[in-house]
């Protein structure tokens, strides 16, 4: 049984599975995915995840708009939230920071980056 | 001898015995006084020589006690050298540790990040081939160049059936500008159209436009190119290609082209068992 539980959030599936394959490298932790803001909401909302991973440029809602949504949830307002995207200007990645992201990726991603953050905000060996 | 003498004499004879009586008790006091002192120089002596050995005890016990401490600071000193060299092999060790612990993060590091580049070449052909709509191959190629590879502009094209001309079929990072066609030949597109040799910039940052893309993948099918992708820019945080990059541009050359006729060929037939109509006989063929 997983120690961890993540929450993907990606509407490319390609993305979606790259991130799942690189999570999976990582024991301990278990990975539910999602393919937009909406359906990470709904995740969120029926689970405890103690990680999110989310897009920033995603239909419907966007992973800034999610990082925002969780911050004001009580049940996930600290949970540790990484995020992955094309975007890789330093305004972008100050404005997620300043809505409360804890770490900022930029695609495309390497995956020993990846497992390094969450293995760091999780505080694993 | 007259009475005279002999009174003189028995005179005489009767002061000597008083004479020697007081000589003898001088002498004997004498005598006693001396032995007395002598006695007491003695017992002086004593004390003085007790004292000395009672000095003498100390000052061996003293030094006996520093011979100790010496022996003791040496034993310490030993004990000191000793550790001090087990203390040294100890930072050897630590310091060997140190490195193989280094090697080893490095060599998982190397690892991952290899079976990170598998995992992009898996998962890049099973979408490519997960499809057999046109439009689904074109658009997993789209988020393969954008998401795997970072391309920001790129074009696709695929030749007519002349193979006189190449269309883009698929752009990004354009906004509204429209392609113009390619001719096998023209311009770098062009060369790779006719010689199917990739074309790719060993620096990222070096051209950017459609005449001289940073790179230019053929299309294969067998030997022949049927299209290219052109990849004008990367995302600004790209600064250099990856190990993988080349490897997904071989992969997208192989497999890209592929898929599309597959895609094609399925549109243009009545499902998929119509799709699979006739190909008892091709797998008959000898080619």
């Amino acid at each position: 049984m997983a120690d961890y539980s993540c929450l993907v959030v990606e509407d490319s599936p390609m993305m979606r599975q790259l991130l799942v394959f690189a999570l999976a490298r990582i024991k301990r932790i278990s990975v539910t995915e999602a393919e937009d803001g909406v359906d990470a909401l709904r995740k969120l909302a029926g689970a405890r995840f103690d990680l999110v991973v989310t897009d920033i440029n995603m239909p419907i809602m966007d992973g800034l708009k999610l990082v925002k949504r969780i911050r004001s949830d009580e049940t996930h307002k600290d949970v540790p939230i990484i995020i992955i995207t094309t975007e890789g200007s330093t305004e972008d990645r100050q404005r997620a920071m300043a809505l409360g992201a804890n770490a900022y990726i930029t695609k495309p991603i390497q995956a020993p980056q990846v497992i390094q953050k969450v293995k760091e905000l999780l505080k694993l060996e | 001898m007259s009475d005279g003498d002999s009174d003189e004499r028995d005179d005489r004879s009767s002061e000597r015995p008083a004479d020697l009586s007081r000589e003898r008790e001088s002498f004997v006091r004498q005598f006693l006084r001396k032995g007395v002192e002598l006695t007491e120089s003695l017992i002086e002596d004593n004390k003085s020589l007790r004292s000395d050995l009672a000095e003498a005890q100390r000052e061996i016990a003293r030094l006996r006690a520093q011979v100790a401490s010496d022996d003791a600071i040496r034993d310490l000193l030993r004990k000191i050298e000793g550790l001090e060299v087990e203390r040294n092999k100890l930072l050897e060790r630590s310091s060997e540790l140190e490195d193989a612990t280094r090697r080893t993060e490095h060599r998982n590091f190397e690892v991952e990040q290899e079976l990170h580049d598998l995992a992009n070449l898996y998962i890049a052909s099973s979408h490519l081939h997960s499809t057999l709509s046109a439009r689904g191959v074109t658009r997993h190629l789209k988020e393969l160049l954008q998401q795997l590879v970072g391309a920001e502009a790129f074009a696709i094209y695929l030749l007519d059936s002349a193979g006189s001309i190449a269309r883009p079929i698929a752009q990004d990072g354009f906004g509204s500008e429209a392609l113009a066609s390619v001719r096998p030949g023209e311009g770098a597109i062009g060369e790779v159209l006719m010689t199917g040799v990739p074309r790719v910039h060993d620096r990222v940052d070096v051209g950017g436009t459609l005449d001289n893309p940073i790179a230019v993948i053929p299309l294969m099918v067998r030997d022949r190119a049927v299209g290219a992708i052109a990849i004008l820019s990367l995302f600004r945080q790209k600064e250099v290609w990856a190990a993988v990059d080349r490897e997904l541009f071989n992969l997208l050359g192989s497999h890209a082209a592929t898929a599309l006729i597959a895609a094609n060929l399925y549109a243009e037939a009545e499902g998929p068992l119509a799709a699979l109509r006739g190909i008892d006989d091709h797998l008959t063929q000898t080619s």
